[in-house]
């Protein structure tokens, strides 16, 4: 009885994987906008983890996790701070301003923003303010992919306040949290309205938005939704190039199967992206053709497709050779070779949870750290509804278990989005050194 | 068979009727536009947001009198940057250096930009950057002063340049690593902003996006709304 039980548990996770598309983040120091100060390229300080408060739990509000993750620190893998912010909204995804100072994070139920003071003292961040209006002003929901441009915040949003579908569009707000304009993702001629993440190539003046799905879907419990069969058809099928500078739209691609996270090539002289499509289970590369024209193309299967892998955040290492893919219902850690972007190969996975959700790896790409969760009502149950963040070493070989932190144990949450930070800057602005020196 | 592959299996249907859905998706849909446009839009096709309002400030220019901010950033468009004198980091100063050098070529190249364009440098060590020693770099250039003016422009001390750059959110740090060997050096980001006749900040350009082809084009986009604006008034 037991094993039926389990059995059936385990029959409905993967059906609900089918119909889901995870959202997931960009979360990694190689993944940043281009537009962020301040590169960690050196061992990070701090991670930031963007937590769901959970029902029953410690005080069950949505909290800002930090966590020591400097091997030479007392307090090495350790949490030295967390900063609850009332109720629970569905946290998710974070992004810093371009001058690194602070964070803005995201909720997708209640579409709160929450901005935390970051630069001050990285291992004390500070709430200090909230943007509680973000539907009023924009029209849309969910705000999802925070993307620093300077002096400005792009958001990227899933859903909108009217039919909670996947129509939505970008945001611009200014660094002090004043909203500026709004870009209503294409919808018709070709263009399925949904939103997801946003990637930015500078000196193309090209932006990339990828599609998901509406509110309706993703606060929807995962064993109501598959069976709902009209729901599981509104997800996107689409990337959307756009022009940077006028914030219009130019080409449309058919990236059929959810497109989540977009990682453009840091390589120099490159001006490619990849991204992986969660319910087809491809990457997908975006790139010039002979024509000198913006195409995408399949050029990888992640896993076996039938078997419902469900890939959901990506990595890319700083040289654009290799490329970290999170598989959620397997809990697998996959790695591609990507040297030749055009054929992508896997040399390397490891199952590192019993459900694995985002992936961020350290600029020289000698750490890389997993969390557990995506999406409060998606999250796998009972005993595989683990809750971690787990840190590795990799050596080239293999990834190396660090340490690891349970959120459950902890009474902290679900873990979700995370961010570095360095050690405290000295942002002063007296000068003694100089007037010694002279 | 393993559990997962049966589960698999038995949600088959809906996993099917997603992946079908999804590629009857991928064979209808065409693409926005048959030709594709991603250099800089043409002037005036797109809008430019009212990023924020330039602070108020008091500020030095040549002598110790104090003037308005206001004085160098409204009445003309403004590319207006922070910078030290002394600064070398090639990420840096010398990055707003080399912008501005290329924007006033195009404008003196220009003569309808003729007047309606400013440069403004301000200084980020009002210690060491006095209004004398700022006068030496506004020399160089005096001689295009009535077609685009420079500015180089300082303040009293530090607590007249902090508010300024808190409301301009131009962050800085010194780098005691780099300034041991005796000079100082002041981590920033190297940011230009263009500024209407109104005092908004409308652009911000970083080290990745300097590109004169597109401040050029951000200038006309501005100077047409100006036209547009005025031709309503009248």
């Amino acid at each position: 009885m037991k094993g039926c039980a389990r059995y059936a548990l385990v029959a409905g996770m993967i059906a609900a994987a089918s119909a889901s598309a995870a959202p997931v983040a960009r979360a990694d120091e190689t993944c940043l906008s281009p537009y962020t100060a301040a590169l960690i390229k050196g061992q990070e300080a701090y991670l930031h983890v963007w937590t769901l408060g959970e029902e029953g739990l410690g005080d069950q509000s949505d909290k800002l996790v930090t966590i020591d993750a400097d091997p030479k620190s007392k307090t090495y893998g350790k949490v030295v701070s967390s900063v609850s912010v009332g109720g629970r909204g569905e946290a998710h995804h974070m992004g810093f301003t371009d001058d690194r100072k602070y964070l803005w994070a995201g909720r997708l139920d209640d579409s709160n923003i929450f901005i935390f003071d970051i630069g001050t003292d990285p291992s004390k961040p500070r709430l200090v303010n909230t943007i509680a209006d973000f539907a009023e002003r924009t029209g849309f929901v969910g705000p999802h992919t925070f993307y620093a441009i300077p002096g400005r915040m792009v958001i990227g949003s899933l859903s909108n306040d009217k039919t909670r579908d996947g129509v939505t569009g970008l945001a611009v707000y200014n660094n002090k949290g004043e909203f500026l304009s709004a870009h209503p993702m294409p919808a018709g001629n070709g263009g399925d309205g949904y939103g997801y993440d946003i990637a930015i190539n500078p000196k193309k003046n090209v932006l990339l938005t990828s599609s998901f799905t509406g509110w309706n879907n993703y606060m929807m419990d995962l064993g109501k939704l598959i069976k709902d069969a009209e729901a599981m058809k509104h997800f996107g099928n689409t990337m959307v190039l756009w022009n940077l500078k006028s914030m219009q739209p130019e080409k449309i691609f058919s990236v059929p199967g959810a497109p989540l996270e977009i990682r453009w090539s840091l390589k120099e002289g490159d001006d490619w992206a990849i991204t992986a499509s969660a319910l087809t289970s491809k990457l997908w590369l975006v790139s010039h053709d002979a024509n000198d024209e913006w195409q995408a193309n399949e050029v990888a299967t992640i896993g076996d497709p039938a078997k419902i892998p469900l890939p959901v955040d990506i990595s890319i290492s700083a040289d654009a050779k290799t490329l970290w893919v999170n598989t959620f219902m397997d809990g697998t850690t996959h790695l591609f070779d990507i040297s030749d972007p055009t054929k992508p190969v896997q040399i390397y996975e490891k199952v590192t949870g019993k459900q694995v959700n985002m992936i961020s790896q350290s600029f020289d790409g000698k750490r890389v750290y997993i969390t557990s969760s995506l999406l409060s009502s998606w999250d796998k149950k009972g005993a595989d509804n683990e809750q971690v963040l787990r840190a590795y070493d990799w050596d080239g070989k293999d990834l190396k278990l660090k340490f690891e932190v349970d959120f459950l144990a902890e009474k902290l949450g679900r873990p979700h989005h995370m961010k570095f930070s360095g050690l405290l800057e000295k942002a002063s602005l007296d000068m003694p050194a100089r007037a010694a020196s002279r | 068979m393993t559990k997962r592959a049966a589960g698999a299996r038995l949600f088959g249907p809906y996993w099917t009727s997603l992946i079908a859905a999804a590629g009857i998706y991928a064979a209808v849909l065409p693409l926005l536009r048959a030709e594709e446009s991603t250099g800089p839009p043409p002037p005036g096709s797109y809008m430019l947001d009212h990023i924020q309002r330039v602070p108020a400030g008091i500020v030095l220019e040549r002598t110790r009198f104090p003037r308005a901010l206001s004085r160098y950033t409204t009445g003309a468009i403004t590319l207006f940057a922070f910078f030290y004198s002394y600064c070398a980091d090639p990420n840096g100063c010398p990055l707003a250096w080399d912008a501005f050098g290329k924007m006033r070529e195009e404008i003196i190249a220009r003569p309808e930009l003729h007047g309606r364009v400013r440069l403004v440098f301000m200084s980020l060590d009002p210690a060491h950057d006095t209004p004398g020693m700022l006068t030496g770099f506004a020399r160089r250039f005096e001689a295009s002063a009535s077609i685009v003016p420079w500015h180089f422009l300082t303040t009293y001390s530090n607590l007249f340049l902090k508010p300024v750059l808190r409301d301009m959110g131009e962050e800085i740090s010194i780098d005691r690593e780099a300034s041991v060997g005796g000079g100082v050096v002041i981590n920033h980001l190297p940011k230009v902003f263009l500024i209407d006749n109104q005092g908004f900040v409308r652009e911000i350009y970083s080290n990745q996006s300097l590109d004169p082809a597109m401040i050029l084009g951000d200038i006309k986009t501005l100077l047409l709304e100006e036209s547009k604006a005025n031709g309503h008034k009248e």
